[in-house]
């Protein structure tokens, strides 16, 4: 693996996709800001969460479509055609793409977890249920990452983003009626239980899986271009 | 050093609707190979097998010395390629491409990029976006000479150039070639152009190579013969009449195996012989098509 010509090609895709992510980071900042500002209005912070699932969600999308678009665009011949294999291609197009999601999606979740810490509105017990859906989002930006790269088809890339949304909510709405999160989300103090264990286990196995399914779908393709 | 730059061994690739069939090249270092074909002739096929970008089904395919596709990172360290259908980064200067370019390839002269620039009137700071056709394949026939490879792969890159901007770039290919050691394969559906700066042609048709020269053996060895027939008088059973044409009192012989002897044989069969014309290398190939298509066509039938 030519580890200097993926960072370089990941390079390119930040810079590509600069101005977007500081774009999400500004917005985002700004969403956390009103929500800290709203004093705990029920309105304003549901708004706020619906603001902040909107760009991560869409960030992902954008950065994890960049292989459906170097191929809708024409633009895979001239990557392809750098001293790179397709594996390495690969390479940097998902790790590239989760890595650079994970700079908007770290800035989210520390700023989430640093408003409900840092103002009287929110419960900390909160935090748990934060940090689980946060990384059910990354999972979903994962599927649409996975289904970007092994299938280069905007159509099936709509649907994994679909579907990971429909997931979302799913996930949000089963976790909370759990009794081990639901229970200690309006306490005081963080609650972290085994349950919460128990599912961010299972979310983390399954970004590993696609991650790996991915690689291995790609390593049997014969034609690239 | 290999003395071939390109080998390509019985290579196959099927595809539901199109096969590129048995196809057998040798590319010698330090020529540049014209490959003339049609629309959907595999010529893009063919080319993104030398690149490592399709796998073939059968067959083995060496470029500068490295099999492909399983060595296609390092030997394309080695290989500039330039296509009618790429794109580069539209949103991006072309001097964020050069530097991008630059960072991966330690062969790259700026000097030349400079040269390049001023001799393509191209800025470094123009988007890609905001470039003409021809100027988007100037920028990257830029790209791809000034890291200096040892293979230029172009795959049709002067289809859609207007006359001043294609004889901008097919200049800038002829002053690569004062360098005897790089190599160029050159697809196009232009022959002018082919014949213009190749010494290497290889026609394919219908996903099949159909004929494969040096270009000066290649025009030698094609002549269109026009002669008179007196009423009594049969053509002479020449080698290599691809074609008779005109009428039975006037035939025209289309030959792809010309000899002078030929003439003589003509006269000494009663025919007057009007004119023994040289062919370009359009009429040849239409000839080439057209005589493999129907020779094919009546094993079939």
């Amino acid at each position: 693996m030519n580890t200097a010509i993926v960072c370089r090609l990941i390079y390119k895709d930040w810079y590509l996709s600069r101005a977007m992510i500081i774009a999400s980071l500004l917005v985002g900042g700004a969403t956390l800001a009103a929500m800290a500002a709203a004093k705990g209005a029920q309105l304003a912070i549901i708004l706020g969460i619906i603001v902040m699932a909107t760009v991560l969600i869409g960030v992902g999308a954008i950065l994890t479509s960049t292989m459906v678009n170097e191929r809708k665009q024409q633009t895979l011949p001239f990557v392809m055609t750098l001293p790179i294999s397709y594996l390495e291609y690969t390479t940097s197009k998902l790790i590239g793409s989760l890595l650079l999601f994970l700079v908007v999606w770290i800035a989210m979740l520390l700023g989430m977890i640093a408003v409900i810490l840092g103002t009287p509105w929110f419960p900390h017990g909160l935090i748990p249920f934060v940090i689980l859906m946060s990384v059910e989002v990354l999972a979903t930006t994962c599927l649409i990452a996975a289904v970007s790269v092994t299938t280069e088809s905007q159509g099936w890339m709509i649907g994994a983003a679909q579907f990971g949304g429909l997931g979302l909510n799913a996930v949000g709405w089963s976790i909370v009626r759990l009794h081990g999160i639901g229970s200690s989300m309006t306490g005081r103090q963080i609650s972290w239980t085994p349950t919460a264990t128990i599912i961010l286990a299972v979310e983390l196995a399954a970004i590993a899986v696609m991650i790996g399914v991915t690689f291995y779908v790609q390593s049997r393709k014969r034609d690239f271009v | 050093m290999n003395h071939l730059s390109v080998q390509f061994t019985s290579v196959s690739k099927r595809y539901p609707h199109f096969t590129l069939d048995d196809i057998d090249l040798e590319l010698p270092t330090g020529s540049i190979m014209g490959f003339v074909g049609a629309n959907g002739a595999g010529k893009s096929t063919t080319i993104r097998i030398l690149m490592g970008l399709v796998h073939q089904d059968r067959g083995t395919v060496e470029v500068l010395g490295r099999s492909m596709p399983a060595d296609q990172a390092t030997a394309k360290r080695d290989i500039g390629f330039v296509s009618e259908d790429m794109r580069l980064y539209g949103t991006a200067t072309l001097g964020w491409h050069m530097e991008f370019i630059r960072s991966i390839y330690p062969g790259w002269e700026q000097r030349y990029a400079d040269k390049l620039l001023h001799r393509f009137d191209l800025k470094p700071e123009q988007k890609i976006k905001g470039l003409s056709h021809g100027q988007r394949v100037k920028a990257a026939l830029l790209l791809a000479l000034a890291r200096r490879p040892r293979l230029l792969v172009l795959d049709e890159p002067t289809t859609g150039l207007d006359p001043v901007a294609r004889r901008e770039v097919l200049a800038e290919l002829m002053a690569v070639l004062i360098d005897e050691q790089r190599t160029i394969f050159f697809s196009s559906q232009n022959t002018l152009d082919v014949e213009q700066i190749c010494d290497q042609i290889t026609f394919i048709d219908r996903g099949r190579i159909i004929d494969s020269a040096n270009k000066e053996i290649f025009l030698d060895r094609w002549r269109r013969v026009r002669l008179m027939l007196p009423p009594d008088a049969i053509l002479p059973r020449l080698p290599g009449i691809v074609e008779v044409g005109g009428s039975s009192r006037l035939p025209v012989l289309t030959i792809n195996q010309f000899d002078p002897a030929m003439v003589a044989a003509c006269q000494d069969a009663g025919a007057a012989v009007q004119a023994v014309d040289a062919m370009t290398l359009e009429e040849i190939f239409i000839a080439n098509v057209q005589s493999r298509r129907e020779s094919t066509e009546s094993v079939v039938a």
